[in-house]
């Protein structure tokens, strides 16, 4: 590697300023941008490491994107590198939301702004269906003796997380943890 | 709202969900439901803003802040959106050695499905918001396709269905 393509904090907040405030389509889109930039192009981290940054964000609370860049960036340049990663990748782009929440807020009385914003909402409710379908397609089983008791798993934790917020109105946190309680001590055959 | 708490709230929402929009089942039930802070539009409107820019998803929680909080309530949004992602630097030290082990991963996958059926149940009412009629199913049906089986960028999306919203209220 040669010392003009060394990093630094600078170059990495550069980076990643520029990939994450110029990417739409969410974090799996950025993350590929990045590690074309980072593990092809600059060869700054090797793909072993990128993987496991990316594996260890999935388990991260939060949004999986920002603590992706937060590991990324700690690999790369330490906790400078983490906190420029961050802060370059979601202040611009939250300070452009606000504006956008701002300028939702100012049309509220214009009719040709608000059936585009109708549009829109619209869209999103289906983007949400489609966020669903994402987390769960990968824990679907096949229709195999095994396959079909995964699939039990998913109906159970994903039906008994629903039915107990809509229907008996319980909180979100010990939904989440009854599910994962259920997950420790109902190991699947896969994860033996 | 006291700033403080409204960050609390929305770090709570953030540290116990593992994707974007999986903490909406904790935000909707803390600022719609039970302190009635906002409406389920207010909040569908929080999440096309967070999802009309760029940048990750769970940036409606800065719109969400700000909508409560105005531009002091966005920042402490944005401090709740960035504060849990630091937790995988310690996690790499600590939980890499341990990422295979069975018990580990089947209790993440256990997590992850609650948080999907969380999901849901706060996605239902959302829905029921933005359904206006035939043409905003066509549309919700259109966007769960797109997105679940092509590879078009979400922005264009959004900007189709600004679109057609537009096209459609020139026709009526």
């Amino acid at each position: 590697m040669n010392p003009q393509s060394s990093p630094s904090v600078k170059k990495l907040t550069e980076i990643f300023f520029r990939v994450g405030n110029t990417t739409f389509g969410g974090g799996y889109v950025t993350i590929g941008m990045l590690g074309r930039e980072l593990v092809d192009t600059r060869r700054w981290i090797s793909s072993e490491k990128f993987d496991l940054a990316f594996a260890l964000a999935r388990v991260t609370p939060g949004t999986n994107l920002i603590a992706f860049c937060a590991a990324i960036g700690a690999l790369i340049c330490g906790v400078a590198g983490a906190i420029g990663a961050v802060l370059a990748l979601t202040a611009p782009s939250s300070a452009l939301a606000v504006l956008i929440a701002y300028g939702f807020e100012r049309w509220q009385g214009n009719r040709v702004a608000m059936a585009a914003i109708g549009g829109t909402v619209a869209a999103v409710a289906g983007m949400m269906w489609a966020t669903i379908w994402v987390i769960l397609k990968p824990h679907v089983g096949r229709m195999t003796m095994r396959g079909m008791t995964r699939n039990l798993q998913v109906v159970l934790i994903t039906g008994g997380a629903f039915v107990a917020s809509r229907i008996f109105e319980f909180t979100p946190l010990p939904i989440i943890l009854v599910g994962t309680l259920i997950g420790f001590l109902w190991k699947d055959a896969k994860d033996s | 709202m006291n700033l403080l708490v409204l960050y609390l709230l929305l770090l709570k929402a953030s540290v116990t969900s593992f994707s974007g929009l999986g903490s909406l089942p904790m935000v909707r039930n803390d600022f719609v439901v039970e302190r009635h802070l906002l409406t389920d539009h207010q909040l569908n409107m929080a999440v096309v803003a967070g999802r009309t820019g760029p940048g990750p998803f769970g940036l409606y929680l800065v719109c969400v802040a700000y909508a409560v909080g105005g531009i002091p309530g966005a920042f402490m949004g944005f401090l709740a959106l960035i504060t849990p992602a630091f937790l995988v630097i310690p996690l790499m030290r600590w939980i890499g050695a341990r990422a295979d082990i069975p018990r580990v991963r089947s209790a993440i996958r256990g997590l992850l499905l609650a948080s999907a059926g969380l999901l849901v149940s706060s996605s239902v009412p959302l829905t029921m918001d933005a359904f206006t009629g035939l043409f905003s199913a066509i549309l919700m049906a259109a966007s769960f396709g797109v997105l679940t089986f092509t590879r078009i960028d979400s922005a264009w999306l959004m900007l189709g269905a600004a679109g057609a919203g537009l096209a459609a209220s020139l026709f009526r």
